[in-house]
């Protein structure tokens, strides 16, 4: 295996290890969408990597990481609507207090 | 053989999860909000380091954007978007620290020990890139392409909706009230 697909490979991996961490430990909600952008940052490295060092031809392997972009301004666009109204409604967007649906 | 295209990836890849961990290490919201930008423009110039150039430009040029409205969303939602006061904004810290190393010791794993096959020395020269990404766009996945415009436009309907205040109809009066 070259160096180079497995230096991607791996930022790829920690990228996605330090989203996990954010996604799981942050209270903000902005902040788990941050932790959220880092996983699909990850991936989007990965797919990079896959595509320039196993299969340059493909431009199927772009087109994904084109999906990936769209997948992460969906998540900030929804999660913010969701943040204005948590904020407008609750004055917060700390998750810890977010029980309003437990049963 | 260590080759400079191997040396930027490594010197990008290095920033970028430096300043990941940035994100979650700092007090203050909007510095949370920078280092994240930062981590993703090293991305991007790691994208470039790799001859994807146009993914390297609109990765830099996307994500610029996106972190600076989720800036200027910290300073709109948080108390102290300085982070002068140290609060601590986390939760369950030792699991999610177990699983952020768990996933990416598995990751690491299936990286190094899968055999990914023979591996292309060189990759089209970026303007054949950008023609065949256009003609994949437009031809074999149009489908997917149009779903994921269709999608985002749903998505910015929603948010829109969502964020916008209720408004009360006043059955007597016949006017609307916006809710507070």
């Amino acid at each position: 295996m070259s160096i180079e697909l497995l230096l991607a490979l791996i930022t790829g991996a920690a990228l996605f290890g330090v989203g996990i961490y954010g996604a799981l430990s942050q209270t903000n909600l902005v902040m788990i969408m941050m932790g959220i952008e880092l996983i699909l940052a990850g991936a989007m490295v990965n797919l990079v990597a896959f595509w320039r060092y196993l299969h340059p031809d493909t431009p199927a392997g772009q087109m994904f990481v084109l999906i990936v972009m769209t997948v992460m301004a969906i998540e900030m666009t929804v999660g913010f609507g969701v943040a204005i109204a948590r904020f407008r409604a609750k004055g917060s967007v700390e998750m810890e207090e977010a029980t309003d649906l437990k049963g | 053989m260590i080759t400079a295209q191997a040396l930027y990836i490594g010197f990008f890849g290095l920033a970028a999860v430096w300043f990941g961990i940035v994100v979650f290490r700092t007090f203050s919201m909007v510095r949370s909000a920078l280092a994240l930008l930062f981590s993703q423009t090293a991305l991007g110039a790691m994208f470039l380091s790799m001859q994807a150039e146009f993914l390297g430009v609109l990765q830099i040029m996307m994500m610029a954007t996106e972190m600076s409205i989720m800036a200027i969303f910290m300073v709109m939602f948080m108390m102290d978007p300085g982070g002068l006061g140290k609060m601590d904004m986390t939760h369950q810290k030792r699991l999610s620290l177990v699983a952020g190393i768990v996933s990416f010791v598995a990751a690491v794993a299936v990286a190094v020990f899968v055999d990914w096959g023979p591996i292309a020395s060189v990759a089209p020269d970026a303007a054949q890139q950008t023609v065949d990404l256009g003609l994949e766009l437009l031809g074999r996945s149009m489908l997917i392409f149009e779903t994921a415009g269709i999608t985002i436009l749903t998505a910015m309907i929603a948010a829109t909706a969502v964020a916008i205040p209720p408004v009360k109809r006043n059955p007597s009066k016949g006017t609307a009230n916006h809710e507070h």
